[in-house]
């Protein structure tokens, strides 16, 4: 036990997690964990149970079987607004943000700063959405806090996704498809935050079928293939090329690359 | 201004994240946000123009005034031909046509920010205006006021229900509802008209319909919501989530915003409001026929969506729809004292609608 799991500290574990939807096993039988200052892979090609799996993590949806530990405390019928006492965002591909609303209404959305009777300071969350883009993280081409995000570009936009969960201090960080939408310059600039985030002490969780794009960035990899964890390797135990196995033929895949058969 | 910028970007894919990180591939920028924050009055006015447009209400807003000046210049030159200025006129169409649609605007505007529809809204007019008046004959109007509201919101709330629950769309949830309504509407009071007589005192004349010449009751009551309105919806919390909900639930859920609770809210506030223009409508008419309200559903909505409102919901603002309001009333006020027959004035509001509305979708994609 002790000598394989030298993960720095216990963030968040699920074990057997399985869901079924009417007889359709999406999941079966899952087990993995999120150490603190971690960035995880979760890979695996359409169909996989990659967005199933985040769905689960952060709360949305119930899980069929499993156990949900947070900090080696287990939870029970874990829904989104414990994922958020928890300290777990999700920033999901294309609906993080509301762009029809501003970045500060946006950064500050469900955790606005009000006056006793609940009336938004919006000088203070302005000035704080101002500084936010100025530290946080920096994004070029915005000009004011003020801006619809519907205004920005994806990049932009995931960046203030970005920004909103760090400013709240949120400890557990799950991408869906964070690149899918970048061009190159931004996506290389954002993995490079996410290496950034694991020095504040911000684990992540980045999903993706582009394994280059993980690789890179990631201290361990999961993959996922039709329901079932199938490998679950270190960085420096791994090569693109076992992944690209594991992605593409599962266990079989792994199996034929280590026989050196791939 | 535009000179101290680096190299203006030409294409959306130029703007990038950079990390604060020292890798040489990313570029970290010199000039940051803060020292673009508007300092002086005049830049401070500016940019809240620059943030204003394309939101709904600036633009509509510029042409509902060039609309009023038009028709106060045609007052001055024709007083008699355009009797607009006429006292009794602006009495009319300003403190009594304008706030009742204008309230049932925001009603219908609020509710559509959020996402949903209520095209029973007619039908809840209706039937509440009747509560009212046949509460308050019975027992006083205090008890009529607080049975109207009751079920306006009740209506409204039941219609929020099946929405939420179901998930059945609210266009034939609450089309469904507006029949059984009217239906109602004549079971309870039969075919006669409800009539206003011995519960109208003159406590309740003043308070809702009290001429004061220059202006009545209605005016005051429209800027009352129209400013309560205004801080619930662009600066309470709660107002920021009706957009959210409304702009993207799933971003709003992730958020854990409960879309299902704030689109109850948005209903709930859309039913109260109702409920009190049918109280205005009643006390204005002394009487309310079952059925005679149905109209009420569409220019409501028409003036919410004139006024900027997005039938897709995220977007709309208050002033808007009071403009949006404002604007089919005026207009139809100034084909009527052009003595244009009946179906000129169903012709000309129809266009202003439509018009209004391609108007809108041309200023949002100027918003930034």
């Amino acid at each position: 036990m002790t000598e394989t799991t030298a993960i720095t500290e216990e963030l968040l574990r699920v074990e057997g997690v399985t869901k079924r939807y009417g007889a359709n096993t999406v999941l079966d039988d899952v087990s993995f964990t999120i150490g603190r200052n971690e960035v995880v892979g979760l890979l695996g090609d359409n169909g996989a149970g990659k967005s199933t799996l985040v769905k689960i993590m952060s709360g949305v949806v119930p899980m069929t079987q499993g156990a949900y530990f947070w900090e080696g405390t287990r939870y029970d019928g874990i829904d989104r607004q414990k994922t958020e006492e928890l300290g777990v965002e999700t920033i999901f591909q294309d609906s993080a943000l509301v762009p029809q609303m501003s970045i500060t209404r946006n950064i500050f959305m469900g955790r606005e700063i009000t006056n006793p009777l609940g009336l938004m300071k919006m000088r203070e969350m302005d000035r704080i959405t101002t500084e936010i883009l100025d530290t946080v993280v920096t994004i070029e081409g915005i000009k004011s806090a003020k801006q619809l995000v519907g205004s920005l570009s994806g990049g932009q936009a995931q960046a203030v996704a970005i920004a909103r969960a760090v400013h709240f201090k949120r400890s557990l960080l799950i991408l869906d498809e964070p690149t899918s939408a970048l061009a190159v310059r931004a996506t290389e600039a954002l993995l490079a935050y996410l290496r950034q985030l694991k020095g504040e002490g911000v684990s992540s969780v980045l999903v993706t079928h582009n394994l280059h794009h993980a690789y890179e960035v990631c201290d361990r990899h999961i993959v996922m293939n039709h329901g079932r964890k199938i490998l679950d390797v270190r960085r420096e135990e791994t090569s693109v090329e076992e992944l690209t196995a594991a992605v593409v033929e599962g266990a079989v895949g792994v199996e034929r690359f280590r026989a050196g058969t791939f | 201004m535009p000179d101290t910028h680096e190299a203006p970007p030409t294409e959306r894919e130029q703007h990038v994240l950079t990390a604060p990180v020292s890798t040489t591939s990313i570029a970290t920028r010199s000039r940051t946000l803060s020292d673009s924050v508007p300092t002086t009055f005049g830049e401070r006015v500016r940019d809240s123009i620059r943030y204003t447009r394309g939101r709904g209400a600036l633009e509509i807003g510029i042409i509902f005034l060039a609309v009023l000046i038009g028709f106060i210049i045609a007052g001055l030159v024709a007083p008699n031909d355009f009797p607009f200025l006429a006292p009794s006129n602006l009495s009319g169409v300003i403190s009594q046509s304008i706030p009742v649609l204008a309230l049932l605007g925001i009603a219908a505007g609020i509710l559509m920010i959020a996402g949903e529809f209520d095209l029973s809204l007619g039908a809840n007019l209706g039937f509440s205006a009747i509560v009212f008046i046949r509460v308050s004959e019975e027992i006083g109007w205090g008890w009529g006021v607080a049975a109207a509201l009751g079920s306006g919101i009740g209506i409204a709330l039941v219609n929020g229900l099946i929405v939420v629950v179901t998930k059945i769309p609210s266009f034939i949830a609450t089309l469904g509802m507006g029949f059984f309504w009217v239906g109602a509407s004549f079971f309870v009071n039969g075919t006669a008209p409800a009539i206003l007589s011995g519960a109208k005192d003159d406590v309740l004349t003043t308070l809702f319909v009290g001429d004061f010449g220059v202006f009545r009751m209605q005016l005051v009551w429209l800027l009352i919501m129209g400013v309560v309105g205004w801080l619930f919806l662009h600066r309470h919390k709660l107002g920021n989530h009706i957009f959210a909900v409304g702009g993207n639930a799933q971003a709003a859920k992730a958020i854990s915003i409960n879309p299902g609770r704030v689109k109850l809210l948005a209903f709930g506030i859309f039913g109260g409001l109702v409920a009190f223009a049918a109280i205005l409508i009643a006390v204005r008419t002394n009487s309310m026929q079952p059925g005679s309200t149905v109209d009420y559903t569409l220019m409501a909505i028409a003036a919410a969506v004139v006024g900027g409102t997005s039938l897709l919901g995220g977007r709309g603002s208050i002033i808007g729809m009071i403009i949006g309001a404002a604007l089919i009333r005026i207009i139809e006020n100034g084909l009527i004292l052009a003595k244009a027959p009946g179906f000129y004035i169903q012709l000309f509001v129809g266009l202003i609608i439509v018009v209004a509305a391609i108007f809108n979708k041309l200023m949002e994609g100027k918003a930034s």
